[in-house]
């Protein structure tokens, strides 16, 4: 498996396209995150009250409540994560190294295997960076430090991370089976943005429950919105199993169809 | 000794197409065996399945007596159609990996790339090498492992005729270190300037199968000519011990029955009278020997 990760490694060192993007999805996610201040301070510019209370006072940063608002937040970037995974993949096709590789002697599972070690690592940075984010965000504007309150959530974090190792996995599927990156990117973020919104339109409302079943929704679902809270409007501020449940199922079924298409196919 | 490839009643359907159909072939250790065929007869794809990238529909292949797997791929080299590397990054670098995908160690990367004379430039990155660079580097990446086998499937393909040279040269060069060597090629001067045996593929079924040798030993072609072209010819037709005629430019090139000379062709003519302005031996190259197979199987 380090061999694996290894290989993958020294495929992406020097590619500089991936680490730029790499770096700017990082930059805007901190910052984005980090500027929760500025914006409830832009708020009360503009003269913007909650029921008279100042909006400097909302306390988003908050232990433990700052680990559903990060991750929440966060979920509106992964599909810049999920462009790298498409790049990596599809340029093993457009160089035909996918081919080679398997001709020098790498088998089909064992390319599966390097490409999920990615989506995992990418999807662990990830994770990582927010709980470092959350901690020094946290540290300097809760009211609350007590360790009981800092990690009483914390599970919004590997929610997280299966939200975003499961989209990745989606994303790896597209690469895979469309070869070409713009392709792969283009009907990815259809995808998520319009036609699934579309089809939970267009659905007749008896099938409103099969919605949490559909691949993007089930992903949201993991983490619900958290901000209605600071209106004191119900919210749901913890994972439910039955979600986390269908995004495993969804994480299983892309590797399941992968390696299906990795082994059926000839390269 | 144990056959290093053994291809048994391949067979591989694309649709209702058959690429290829009961293919069998033996090659064995020490040979350089040069794989013949027009486009699309399945060359490509026979290799491919032996390669296991593509999936055959019946028969079986072994390696070295073995069913494959892929740890025997890491003790083959081998390059099919063009030269496939990640284009950001050096040589040094692209081979950086297959040594890992291979599990051997880095140490011969230096050596392999002095052997193709791309030492020099061993830290450029890929995409700015010449197509000759980049077909070097494929087989730079095929000896890495210091493997027993390699296949080479069109290695001039698109080269000039100074990199076709240096090719050819850098072939015999390995040839002579004992390795077995696959080259399919339609190039049939160079399989013939550097090939024991060889196979003939045609629609995907193996048509011919032999060693270079025995294919050109004893046939004899002769140019003739005379300046009575119409009576040179009726006496071509009398002479008992013809394949065939041929009209070849200005000359008749007229191929002879096994163990029969020119001598023998030249003493019937003078016999009848016929005294010939042009004589030559020619020897039979595998381009003619290739395409009289091809026009038997047509």
């Amino acid at each position: 498996m380090i061999r694996l990760l290894e290989i993958e490694w020294l495929k992406l060192r020097h590619y500089r396209i991936f680490w730029i993007l790499l770096t700017l999805y990082f930059l805007v996610l901190g910052i984005v995150c980090g500027s929760g201040m500025l914006f409830l301070q832009y708020l009360e510019s503009r003269g913007a009250s909650f029921q008279n209370i100042s909006p400097m006072l909302i306390p988003i940063y908050d232990f433990p409540d700052i680990w559903q608002n990060l991750t929440y937040l966060a979920s509106f970037f992964r599909i810049i994560l999920a462009f790298l995974v498409i790049i990596s993949v599809t340029n093993e096709s457009s160089y035909r190294t996918l081919r080679q590789n398997i001709i020098d002697g790498l088998n089909r599972k064992e390319f599966l295997l390097s490409k999920l070690s990615l989506v995992f690592v990418l999807s662990l940075m990830n994770t990582i960076f927010l709980l470092m984010l959350g901690m020094v965000l946290g540290l300097i504007f809760s009211s609350v430090v007590d360790a009981r309150f800092i990690f009483s959530e914390i599970v919004f974090l590997g929610a997280h991370f299966l939200e975003l190792f499961t989209f990745l996995l989606l994303a790896m599927l597209c690469g895979l089976l469309l070869k070409k990156a713009g392709l792969a990117i283009v009907l990815l973020v259809l995808y998520t943005m319009f036609i699934e919104p579309l089809i939970t339109i267009s659905l007749p409302s008896e099938y409103a429950s099969l919605y949490d079943l559909l691949p993007v929704k089930s992903l949201n679902n993991l983490i619900d919105i958290p901000f209605p809270r600071y209106i004191f409007r119900e919210m749901q501020n913890f994972i439910a199993w039955k979600s986390a449940l269908i995004v495993g199922a969804y994480a299983f079924i892309y590797t399941g169809l992968s390696y299906l298409y990795l082994t059926k196919k000839d390269l | 000794m144990e056959n290093v490839l053994s291809i048994i009643n391949l067979e591989k359907n694309y649709g209702k197409f058959q690429a290829l159909n009961s293919l069998s072939l033996e090659i064995r250790p020490g040979t350089i065996f040069g794989l013949l065929g027009p486009n699309g007869s399945g060359k490509t794809t026979t290799l491919g399945i032996v390669l296991d990238v593509i999936n055959k529909s019946g028969g079986d292949f072994r390696w070295f007596g073995k069913p494959a797997d892929y740890s025997t791929r890491k003790k083959i080299g081998a390059i099919l159609e063009s030269p496939s590397f990640y284009p950001y990054l050096s040589a040094t670098q692209n081979l950086k990996i297959i040594a890992k995908i291979k599990e051997i160690s880095p140490h011969r990367i230096d050596e392999v790339l002095q052997v193709v004379n791309l030492f020099e430039r061993r830290n450029d990155p890929f995409k700015t090498y010449s197509l000759g660079m980049k077909q070097r580097l494929a087989i730079a990446s095929a000896l890495l492992a210091d493997p027993e086998v390699l296949i080479l499937d069109e290695p001039t393909n698109g080269l000039d005729p100074q990199g076709i040279v240096e090719v050819r040269r850098l072939i015999i060069q390995i040839a002579g270190m004992g390795k077995t060597i696959v080259l399919a090629s339609h190039l049939l001067d160079e399989v013939q300037k550097v090939c024991t045996d060889f196979a003939v593929l045609r629609r995907g079924k193996l048509v011919y199968t032999g060693s270079v040798t025995e294919a050109l030993a004893g046939k004899e072609l002769v140019e003739v000519l005379s300046d009575d072209i119409d009576r040179l010819r009726r006496s071509l037709d009398d002479f008992p011990y013809v394949n065939s005629v041929e009209r070849d430019a200005a000359v008749f090139v007229v191929s002879l029955k096994d163990g029969k000379k020119a001598q023998d062709l030249h003493g019937f003519l003078i016999e009848n009278g016929i005294v010939l302005s042009h004589l030559l031996t020619r020897k039979r190259n595998l381009e003619q020997e290739f395409l009289s197979i091809l026009a038997a199987h047509d």
